[in-house]
């Protein structure tokens, strides 16, 4: 006797084999997403390059229909610009007007938040300043990132302004080392090449010129003159590496993240003066912290940007675009497109202070600029950048040391995240990392128009591809990832630019009416200089009145 | 094809009948043991081993009792469903504790899933039983039939009953059980598959599924530590009878007939047998000098024990506990066992209870307090080492009144010496004047704490309330007293910007770690 399965037996199995196959069913799902990436939302929401672009284009803009007169106008809303704004504010220097194209100030220090962490769009830190630099340490004590002064007259540092530790990482064959300083894996000869380069730093470090000025000076324009030194500017830093000897793999690696984190560069548009600076101008001190301390704040340089602006009074405006700008007798006439009323109007002002940077300022000067102004600016070169503020709801297991505040990644593009949360007391589980990708592969105007072109599943792809390297399963983690993209981000210090003659003929003022400041008329572009740059300029200006 | 019983009433009959009984035999063991393994995990990894018992064993029933109204359904070549279903139990009951185990940490609906298998495991072996009798039923006469069959049933139950705890469980464990009697189970099917010509038709694909899953179950046999190690339940040493992962910390407590202890991401935080020691020595030096305390702030310590010795001084008007952990908090408020641990402490009307980040808290309080106990998990990691600085103790310092005590636990002075005196020196860097004291809790070691004061105001004269089991006026002298082996040493003071305390942590206690 051998029948077919009933219909009931067969619906019976058909049971246990459903019941079985939905656990295995369930087990599966749970962690296989079908779109790996799909699952992260967010946009790129910066880069919005048009308002600037319209500067090329002027024949476009409405003319204007009325005037405004001040004594001083500052164009741009940057950390330079509003520097010098809250230095005449506070010599007393009243009507001063500042404009910015953006619809925020700050540039590269601007900053966002979501319900997680506020976070940098750009710069996050400076290192503990050299006591010398008493303009910026008067300006940390009014803003009470320096609480007092010990009795050896040191600053004392607000304790939750000093980057707490753990400070730095580095994901290296495998694991995460404390420290960025390569060190596990590394053979001893290579080590010997780092105490070597350690060596040497400190030696520049202390370095003095024949002119009794330091060899490396955060403000740069404090650096000795002395030949023996500027003339490192020449060569690049590569050069200079391997005229040494340094040849460990491990070492230039090291170096090349210094150039690319401070400057967007590699080794080979780096001058060497600049990457040697980069190591051997950190010379601060504090009653409470060592020479490489350094200050940070979860939304990065915002902090200090936003506390700039509170100092730096009244009279500012953001989204109005400068676009041209005239003589007429003792005055300058700036035409203004105010970018929301859609509108121009022109600003009459005795002394114009352009704290915008010499790719912007070239469009606006066309009918005032020299020969030898326009030909010097081509020399000025700006390194792309890419950075997105990542969401996460938690970390997935990690092997090694524990997250820091700067996270570096061996062998990368990128120069790795910041954990945005790490000066934030509380414990969460949800984190903003800020991730930096220095657009270094290509030379800086491929590369910028590379960048502008890619579109955001492509930036997701490259960000979840550096950071499943480091944190396996990191991806299902992300929940919101915000891309900006600097098409300018940083002027570059290629050989021959600090030291050289353009940067001199480009920083010179007009007719005693148009002065400068802004840090590509420095050459690398840090919170010091352009707060140097901002109040020298304003200096100027006071002095020529 | 010929039917299976007048096969089996030729000459080899007699073997096969020996075989289908002892099949029944076996049956019934593992039945029985698959009950046993879901009831013990579940007491184990749930709690409350009487109502896990009772349930379990009542689905597991019912579910049988499916199986054999199902069974009449079955028609066609009974043996061959018989070895279906004998492979199947053998699957599903071996992989019952070794799956429930590693699905426990990861899984939302834990106890869906359990049942789920103990109905499946029940529904198949509900079925093996009455297939049998019918497969037999022409072999024997009915009374026979159903002597045989039920005598080697409840045989095999005591079997199993008497081996399970006194055997396999303290030999094999439970996941290797588990495998073990899926293996038997299998083994089973592939003897009946072997013995009987007339499943010569499927033995092909049935020898298929059968060494399939024999490799399964002897690799996961030989990987049953890791999947062990993979739910740190079983790390425990005593029985587990609470477990939880809340968002910040898992949560473990586990049970003796002598003592409740309580860890928290596998640290004993206090055993109920000399927690008395720990709390009387946190709280009362401090209180017994404040005749006048009305407000006291109380950080970390969400098992309310810190705050059942506080509700000894009647003084008090208002008891603040802030704890990250509404799980830990909410647990020793609700859970009848545990609040009676902490005599209903968090209940009181004069406690209120903050489930907020104890930093974030600290800085943004305005109150005055007149006594601060912090009672934080020791400082093995940076997030909690943050607890432990000179700018947090600054924010101490501005809520204590000018008169008031703070009391910090400090970990043990013995084994971290230099963790110990960091924290004592930590405090004194803010202005504290400082008493460092320790005392011996037979779970923990010497432990030590530190009380900081803003002036000389400390006597140790003050009344203590009635009934203390370990403080009186004489121990609190004398736990002020450090030997030679923890006195005394330097080191530098913690701050954010260094948390050499998490550093020194790490180093004095290194060698205990497993």
């Amino acid at each position: 006797m051998h029948t077919e399965p009933t219909y009931n037996r067969r619906l019976f199995f058909k049971k246990i084999l459903a019941g079985t196959g939905l656990l295995a069913a369930g087990a599966y799902t749970s962690c296989k997403p079908r779109n790996p990436l799909g699952h992260i939302k967010g946009s790129i929401i910066g880069a919005n390059s048009q308002a600037g672009h319209l500067v090329r284009n002027i024949a476009s803009l409405p003319a204007p229909s009325k005037q405004v007169n001040t004594d001083v106008l500052i164009i741009g809303g940057g950390i330079s610009g509003l520097s010098a704004k809250r230095w005449f504010h506070k010599e007393g220097v009243t009507n001063v007007m500042l404009i910015e194209m953006d619809d925020h100030f700050g540039g590269n220090a601007h900053h966002g938040k979501n319900e997680v962490s506020a976070y940098p769009w750009g710069a996050h830190y400076i290192p503990v300043p050299d006591i010398r630099n008493t303009e910026l340490l008067d300006f940390l004590k009014e803003i009470n990132v320096i609480t007092s002064y010990d009795a050896a007259g040191l600053p004392v540092y607000n304790e939750y302004h000093l980057c707490m530790d753990p400070e730095e990482r580095l994901f290296i064959n495998g694991l995460w080392q404390e420290g960025i300083v390569p060190e596990a894996g590394v053979p001893v000869a290579e080590k010997a090449q780092f105490k070597r380069f350690s060596a040497l730093i400190d030696q520049f470090k202390t370095a003095v010129g024949s002119d009794g000025k330091d060899a490396f000076s955060i403000p740069l324009a404090n650096s000795s003159a002395d030949e023996v030194y500027r003339k490192l500017d020449k060569i690049s830093f590569r050069q200079y590496l391997t005229e040494q000897g340094y040849n460990s793999i491990y070492l230039l690696w090291y170096l090349e993240y210094g150039c690319k984190d401070d400057f967007g560069c590699n080794l080979d548009n780096t001058s060497a003066w600049a990457g040697i600076h980069y190591f051997a101008s950190r010379k601060g001190k504090g009653s409470n912290c060592n020479s490489s301390g350094v200050l940070t704040w979860p939304e990065g340089n915002g902090f200090l940007m936003e506390n700039l602006r509170k100092l730096a009074g009244d009279g500012m405006a953001s989204s109005q675009l400068a676009y041209q700008l005239r003589e007429e007798g003792d005055k300058v006439i700036v035409s203004v497109y105010d970018v929301a009323r859609k509108e121009s109007y022109t600003i009459s002002a005795g002394k114009v202070l352009m704290s915008s940077p010499q790719y912007v300022n070239k469009h606006l000067l066309s009918s005032l600029a020299t020969p030898d102004r326009i030909k010097a600016v081509d020399d000025f070169h700006y390194a792309p950048w890419m950075i997105a503020n990542i969401t996460l709801h938690h970390l997935p297991p990690q092997r090694g040391f524990p997250l820091c505040w700067d996270n570096v990644i061996y062998g990368t593009q990128s120069v790795g995240y910041v954990d945005a949360n790490h000066q934030d007391l509380k414990s969460s589980a949800k984190r903003v990392f800020t991730f930096y990708l220095p657009l270094v592969n290509n030379a800086p105007d491929v590369a910028r128009r590379k960048a502008q072109a890619t579109p955001y599943e492509h930036w997701l792809e490259i960000i979840a591809e550096e950071m499943e390297h480091s944190h396996p399963g990191i991806t299902e983690c992300m929940e919101h990832i915000d891309v900006w993209v600097w098409g300018h981000g940083m002027i570059a210090p290629q050989p021959g630019f600090i030291w050289g003659d353009n940067k001199k003929i480009v920083s010179r003022p007009i007719n005693n009416k148009i002065f400068f400041a802004h840090t590509d008329l420095s050459g690398i572009s840090i919170f010091e200089e352009a707060f140097y740059q901002g109040i020298r300029a304003a200096k100027e200006i006071v002095k020529t009145t | 094809m010929d039917k299976p019983q007048s096969r089996s009433e030729n000459k080899t009959g007699i073997v096969s009948h020996i075989l289908l009984l002892l099949s029944v035999f076996v049956i019934a063991t593992c039945g029985l043991i698959y009950e046993l393994i879901a009831g013990t995990l579940a007491s184990y990894l749930l709690g409350d081993s009487i109502t896990q018992f009772s349930t379990i064993i009542g689905t597991y029933l019912f579910a049988m009792g499916i199986g054999s109204w199902f069974s009449k359904y079955l028609d066609g070549n009974l043996l061959k469903w018989f070895i279906r279903i004998e492979i199947l139990v053998g699957l599903v009951g071996g992989c019952s504790a070794p799956v429930l185990f590693a699905i426990f940490e990861h899984v939302e609906s834990f106890r869906l899933i359990l049942y789920a298998f103990v109905g499946m495991t029940g529904v198949l072996v509900g079925l093996e039983i009455p297939l049998l009798m019918r497969i037999l039923k022409n072999n024997f006469e009915f009374k026979d039939l159903v002597s045989n069959i039920f005598t080697f049933d409840y045989i095999g139950g005591l079997l199993a009953s008497l081996i399970f705890p006194l055997v396999l469980v303290p030999y094999l464990g439970l996941i290797r059980t588990s495998l073990f009697f899926g293996l038997m189970n299998i083994i089973v099917a592939l003897l009946l598959l072997y013995k009987f010509k007339e499943t010569r038709g499927y033995r092909r694909s049935f020898l298929f599924i059968i060494s399939i899953s024999i490799i399964i179950f002897l690799v996961a046999f030989a990987y049953a530590e890791k999947i062990m190690a993979y739910s740190e339940s079983i790390t425990f040493q005593d029985k587990v009878i609470y477990s939880k992962s809340t968002v910040y910390q898992r949560i473990v407590l586990t049970k003796n007939n002598r003592e409740l202890r309580l860890f928290l991401n596998g640290n004993l935080q206090f055993s109920s047998a000399d927690e008395y020691r720990y709390h009387e020595a946190l709280i009362h030096p401090a209180m017994q000098a404040l005749p006048h305390a009305r407000n006291v702030m109380v950080l970390g310590g969400g098992d309310g024990l810190a705050v059942r010795e506080l509700l000894k001084y009647p003084q008090l008007q208002s008891i603040k506990l802030i704890d990250l952990d509404p799980g830990m908090t909410s647990l020793f408020t609700h859970n009848q066992m545990l609040a009676q641990l902490n005599n209903h402490s968090l209940s009181s009307p004069k406690v209120k209870v903050f489930n907020t980040d104890a930093y974030n808290w600290v800085r943004n309080d305005t109150t005055r307090y007149d006594c601060i106990i912090i009672d934080f998990p020791d400082p093995g990691n940076y997030s909690v080492g943050k607890l432990y600085t000179n700018s947090f103790y600054k924010e101490i310092y501005r809520l204590l009144t000018d008169d008031g005590v703070v009391v910090v636990q400090s970990t043990s002075p013995y084994i971290g010496r230099r963790s110990f005196w960091c924290i004592d020196h930590t405090l004194a860097s803010v202005g504290f004047l400082t008493m460092p004291y320790h005392a011996y809790v037979p779970s923990f070691g010497e432990w030590g704490y530190v009380m900081a004061t803003k002036n000389h105001s400390w006597r140790n004269d003050g009344q203590l309330p009635a009934g203390l089991k370990y403080i009186n006026a004489a121990t609190i002298r004398d736990m002020m007293f450090f030997p030679p082996d923890m006195c005394e040493v330097n080191t530098d003071i913690n701050r954010l910007n260094n948390q050499v305390l998490v550093h020194y942590f790490e180093t004095d206690w290194g060698p205990y770690a497993h």
